[in-house]
């Protein structure tokens, strides 16, 4: 019980974890049109960034300025780099972002080399929150769960209550129309793409001080985020959040499951010939964890090719 | 997107294309009597690059449609291969010489398969569907390891055949020189046929092909299948050259740089691609030794084909022709020059730059710091460049400095020549 406890609040916090991700991947996808390749490579700069600065302005000094640095560094690469090719394409601006994460990635190791760095949860946030059981709660996953909610309810609150919000909305839902009421609808696009970078770049700077900070958490994340974005249906905020946590939750607990198929099919009876075919069968739940989410979104592009939330095909 | 394949087969090939493809043929054919071994050996993986970059671009020029995770099938072809190969107790399950034909034939089952789940979707979609079908093989491989043989991957061993040894690399490259070919006639055979035709229905407008009374999915599906079919014979040819398997193959390494390549190749003619691998290929084993940068390096030429010239490196040829066509040599060739003097001012500024500071950044160098002490100086192009000296940063700042004016100089006075060249006919 304790552990199916522990299991829930860790696929929740991964979860939102994700949805910080694919939130600004989403608005930006929804608004211009382009899948962001550099997103998760913004996730790992956050991470990066924080690191560097921490020994000057302290853990949480380095945890507000990172997202900045990396928000400007988003609006660059909107500026000079994707409106350049816009003329080309969405294939083409796909592609460029993907040789931007490609370039960042190589760059990264170039600075910090090819392993981990030391970035890790200060020793006056490393305490337990509470405890479950005989287990306890790290401090730290609740705060990381924390920052993303807060997120959340800021970007609604912005997108729905203020004057900047009902620009960005209408610049998302008609941008022509928008621009021919003398809205500056590019300003916006730089805007949102320098806003998305910044919060990857956030989730970025909290989570990899508790996660590993190395060259490869750009594509591991990202891939995650782009099933996330693919089982929720792109541009949908809804289903990013419910299908964040939806592989959050698969994720966590298939880790806690030591079973294979073999102990399904011994129900069935057939367990001896499962285990002398061996493969796949034999492999443990627990260590197939990672590909879980990969399964599911091809469940989900089977039976519902449009995503959860999605309506556009 | 330019129609230069269309247009091409349409004309039928013209003479000096032809005498140009011998020439080709001629000098493929003679070279393992001009290289050394290790450059044989270079000059195959080459052609194995050349293939799986043409095999991509089946998909992703001819059908519009971008795979992030071709690895995949490469990969399933090298391990159908190796198994094939240790087939019959080492054996073989085929002479060596067809063997590749197992692992294009897994590639062609596999394609299928995952190409009928990546196509449910188009565009955006569909790429990210194929980097995570990827991602997922490469996730489920280290851990089936009597199929993927785990860390150290699965050995296999050529057995002669037909009366050659295949123990020297001679008779490795003529067999996958004869593949290689063989598979670009056939790809080049594809774009002929109504389905190549097809294909490029599907990149330019899938909804009227629809209204046409064309299954798109299964069009789809079936692009997808050939494209990995010849990924999968790549994945072949590479497994008998190497005698090896391993999941490392999977990564996302491969399928990022057979996208890289193509496109620095350029996507819109048929040869493109391969030219863009084997080039990228040959520098990349030559300068492996001089740089760790290599992919850095890949990445920036990627990123400003993209930028500045969206054709890629075959594309230049038709600009050239045509901007010669209208203005004439003369007047564009002082600019030609001008261009090139900037791309190398930029391109030492930026290597010098990089190598600079991979320098300074490594590990090794780190350890040698002395706190206090000023930093040791680094060896780099034949002399010993001191960090702390202005010197040492002004030579990559002065390249760069001197070279992006250039660059856009000769930009503008090109664009200025063929906006001239313009207006002079428009009168008419």
């Amino acid at each position: 019980m304790d552990q199916f406890v522990v299991s829930l609040l860790n696929g929740c916090i991964y979860g939102l974890l994700l949805f910080m991700v694919s939130a600004g991947l989403t608005l930006i996808f929804g608004m211009m049109g382009v899948l962001n390749f550099a997103h998760a490579s913004f996730y790992m700069l956050g991470a990066y960034f924080a690191f560097t600065l921490q020994p000057y302005t302290g853990f949480m000094g380095a945890l507000l300025l990172a997202p900045v640095l990396v928000g400007v560094l988003g609006v660059v690469v909107e500026r000079f780099f994707l409106r350049r090719v816009h003329q080309h394409g969405h294939a083409h601006e796909l592609l460029l972002t993907f040789g931007l994460s490609f370039i960042i990635g190589e760059l990264v190791k170039l600075f910090y080399g090819n392993y981990p760095v030391e970035y890790r949860v200060p020793a006056s946030l490393d305490f337990a929150a509470f405890r479950i059981g005989e287990l306890n709660y790290p401090f730290y996953r609740m705060l990381m769960g924390g920052v993303a909610i807060a997120m959340f309810v800021m970007i609604f609150l912005l997108l729905t209550r203020t004057r900047v919000g009902i620009v960005v909305r209408s610049a998302i839902y008609r941008p022509r129309m928008a621009e021919a009421l003398g809205h500056n609808v590019p300003l916006v696009f730089m805007g949102v793409f320098g806003a998305g970078a910044a919060l990857a770049g956030l989730a970025g700077a909290v989570a990899g001080a508790f996660y590993t900070t190395n060259p490869n958490m750009a594509l591991e994340l990202g891939v995650m985020v782009f099933v996330v974005v693919v089982v929720g249906g792109l541009g949908s905020l809804e289903g990013a959040m419910l299908s964040s946590l939806l592989i959050g939750l698969v994720t966590s607990f298939a880790v806690g499951i030591d079973r294979s198929l073999v102990d399904l099919l011994a129900l069935v009876g057939l367990g001896g010939w499962a285990q002398g075919v061996g493969g796949l069968f034999t492999l443990k739940l627990s260590s197939l964890a990672a590909t879980l989410p990969f399964a599911l979104m091809l469940l989900v592009l089977l039976l519902r090719p449009s995503g959860l939330m999605g309506d556009k095909t | 997107m330019t129609r230069g394949l269309g247009g091409a087969a349409a004309r039928g090939i013209a003479l000096p294309g032809l005498v140009a493809a011998l020439a080709g043929l001629a000098l493929l054919l003679a070279l393992p009597v001009l290289l050394s071994a290790s450059l044989l050996n270079a000059a195959i993986q080459m052609l194995i690059a050349a293939l799986f970059a043409c095999a991509f671009n089946l998909l992703c020029g001819q059908g519009g449609m971008l795979s992030f995770g071709h690895s995949a099938y490469f990969g399933v072809g090298v391990f159908a291969t190796v198994h094939a190969m240790n087939a019959l107790a080492g054996q073989g399950l085929l002479p060596t010489p067809l063997l590749p034909v197992v692992g294009a034939l897994a590639g062609m089952v596999f394609g299928a398969i995952a190409g009928w789940f990546a196509t449910q979707r188009t565009g955006t979609y569909f790429a990210m569907i194929t980097l995570a079908l990827a991602e997922l093989v490469h996730a489920l491989a280290p851990h089936i390891k009597g199929v993927f043989g785990g860390e150290s991957g699965v050995s296999a061993m050529r057995m002669p055949a037909w009366g050659f040894s295949f123990g020297e690399g001679r008779h490795l490259y003529y067999m996958t020189l004869f593949w290689v070919l063989l598979a670009l006639l056939l790809l080049y055979g594809y774009t002929r046929t109504p389905l190549g035709r097809l294909t490029l229905g599907l990149r330019e407008n899938s909804h009227r092909l629809r209204f046409l009374g064309y299954n798109t999915h299964l069009l789809a599906v079936l692009v997808f299948t050939v494209s990995s079919m010849f990924s999968g014979l790549a994945g072949g040819l590479q497994a008998v050259n190497n005698e090896l398997g391993n999941y490392v193959v999977f990564d996302a390494n491969l399928s990022s740089s057979v996208v890289l390549n193509s496109y620095i190749g350029g996507v819109n003619m048929f040869l493109g691609p391969a030219l863009g691998a084997a080039l990228m290929t040959f520098f990349g084993l030559a300068v492996s030794d001089l740089t760790r940068s290599w992919l850095l390096y890949q990445g920036i030429l990627f990123v400003v084909v993209m930028l500045f010239m969206p054709t890629g490196l075959a594309g230049l040829a038709q600009t050239w022709a045509l901007a010669r066509r209208r203005c004439g040599a003369q007047r564009l060739l002082p600019l030609v020059g001008a261009w090139l003097v900037a791309l190398a001012l930029l391109s030492l500024g930026t290597v010098f730059a990089i190598e600079l500071l991979q320098q300074l950044f490594s590990t090794d160098y780190r350890a040698g710091v002395q706190a206090g002490a000023p930093w040791p100086a680094v060896r780099q192009f034949g002399r010993s460049w001191a960090p702390g000296a202005v010197t040492t940063w002004l030579v990559p700042l002065v390249l760069l400095a001197t070279g992006t004016p250039l660059a856009r100089w000769a930009g503008q006075r090109w664009a200025a020549a063929l906006d001239a060249d313009q207006g002079q006919d428009a009168p008419r």
